[in-house]
């Protein structure tokens, strides 16, 4: 039966929660085997491009969606920011090649109008979650709901005190900014983290998270242009501005953008699907 | 009883047979077919057209306690079927005819 199990683990949840069961029982009575797990297999493809509509549960899709469209918005947003320290506030702007400066005002306007619409959309679900939380008094729940304050907070300090610390008149180290870099991850991540594990708990539905889900089909299409204004200006700085350090070899800036596209194609895809369960009717 | 177009067998079409007459679960569909029509279904393949023909409305669930879930054909199912039934006679009966006339085969 671990084959079996093994094969039903490759079907959308939604279809193993309702189907799951009664094959398991299926190939017990039938003595199952090697047959039984290949197809299977075979059919648990076609289950993830033809969804079944009754099976389609939309505020679960919703919470979903949100929570992995709100880590990877972190990420995207991360690495954004990663892009902005290390071009756009050194000023790397070579002459005759404006495009490189209309990057830098694009990403600053859309991952600002990203963060608002997505912030505002999801205002009026995080404060249900949070008077829930709070009536029924359930503290893990409220502690998850204020990562998002707690942990850039704990951030900020952590840096204020470490630039302090391990700082000089001309910044830090290398070694402390690739920990700052790195700390500054771990605090996106488990910011976005907290309100995810929230709805998983909580499991609300209605017309906030539906408004939620809407605001972050938005918030992916706005920071969608971001991304391509991270994408021209890094491949600008690749072609020609090799005399600015880390740009005379392509090999990190193919990381790095093969990063950022990842988080963009995640955030995107999944938002959509949240945005389309949230409009689409039943 | 299989033979070799037995892989272009239409699963939904015998799934929706072996539920004409009496509600059934899945173990006990794979019988029927087996026995009355000579068609192996495999697990992936009943149970990917039990979800096909249950979202169109054409079979539904019965409530069980146990995990072998029965399933009866509904209205719009027995529809189909006895639609689909008559165009496979029409298919059958020139079939035989011309089959008759070409090589002289009387049939079973």
């Amino acid at each position: 039966m671990t084959g079996v199990r093994a094969a039903l683990a490759l079907y959308p949840p939604s279809w193993r929660a309702r189907y799951g069961d009664e094959v398991l029982a299926l190939v017990e009575d039938s003595g199952g085997g090697p047959a039984a797990v290949a197809s299977l297999v075979w059919r648990a493809l076609p289950a993830w491009f033809w969804p079944q509509r009754h099976l389609h549960d939309r505020p679960a899709r919703m919470r979903a969606s949100l929570g992995t469209a709100l880590m990877s918005w972190s990420m995207l947003a991360g690495l954004g920011l990663v892009f902005a320290q290390l071009t756009q506030l050194q000023a790397l702007a070579p002459p005759g090649h404006p495009q490189i400066r209309w990057a830098y005002a694009v990403f600053d306007l859309t991952l600002a109008a990203s963060a608002l619409i997505a912030g505002l959309g999801g205002l009026l679900l995080w404060l249900l979650m949070l008077r829930r939380a709070r009536r029924e008094q359930r503290i893990r729940d409220t502690v998850y709901l204020f990562l998002p304050v707690i942990a850039p907070a704990a951030y900020l300090a952590g840096l204020i005190v470490t630039v302090r610390l391990a700082g000089s008149v001309s910044g830090v180290s290398q070694g402390w900014f690739s920990v700052i870099t790195l700390a500054g991850f771990a605090a996106a991540a488990t910011a976005a983290a907290g309100p995810g594990l929230a709805l998983r708990r909580l499991q609300p539905r209605g017309p906030a998270l539906r408004l939620a889900a809407t605001a972050a089909g938005v918030s992916a299409a706005v920071m969608a242009v971001a991304t391509v204004a991270i994408v021209v200006a890094v491949t600008s700085l690749n072609l020609w501005a090799r005399q600015f350090p880390g740009y005379h070899d392509g090999t990190l800036s193919g990381i790095y953008l093969a990063l950022v596209v990842t988080a963009a194609t995640v955030t995107t895809v999944s938002a959509a699907r949240g945005t389309r369960a949230a409009l689409v009717q039943p | 009883m299989t033979d070799r177009l037995d892989r272009w067998a239409d699963p939904p079409l015998l799934v929706l047979a072996s539920l004409a007459d009496e509600p059934k679960h899945g173990y006990a569909i794979t019988q029927d077919v087996a026995e009355t029509m000579g068609v192996r279904l495999s697990a992936g393949t009943l149970y990917a057209v039990i979800a096909r023909l249950e979202a169109r409305g054409l079979i539904e669930p019965l409530e069980s306690d146990d995990r072998r879930r029965p399933y009866r054909i509904t209205m719009a199912g027995a529809e189909a079927l006895a639609q689909q039934s008559e165009r496979m006679s029409k298919v059958a009966s020139v079939a035989r005819e011309r089959l008759s006339t070409r090589l002289g085969w009387a049939g079973a």
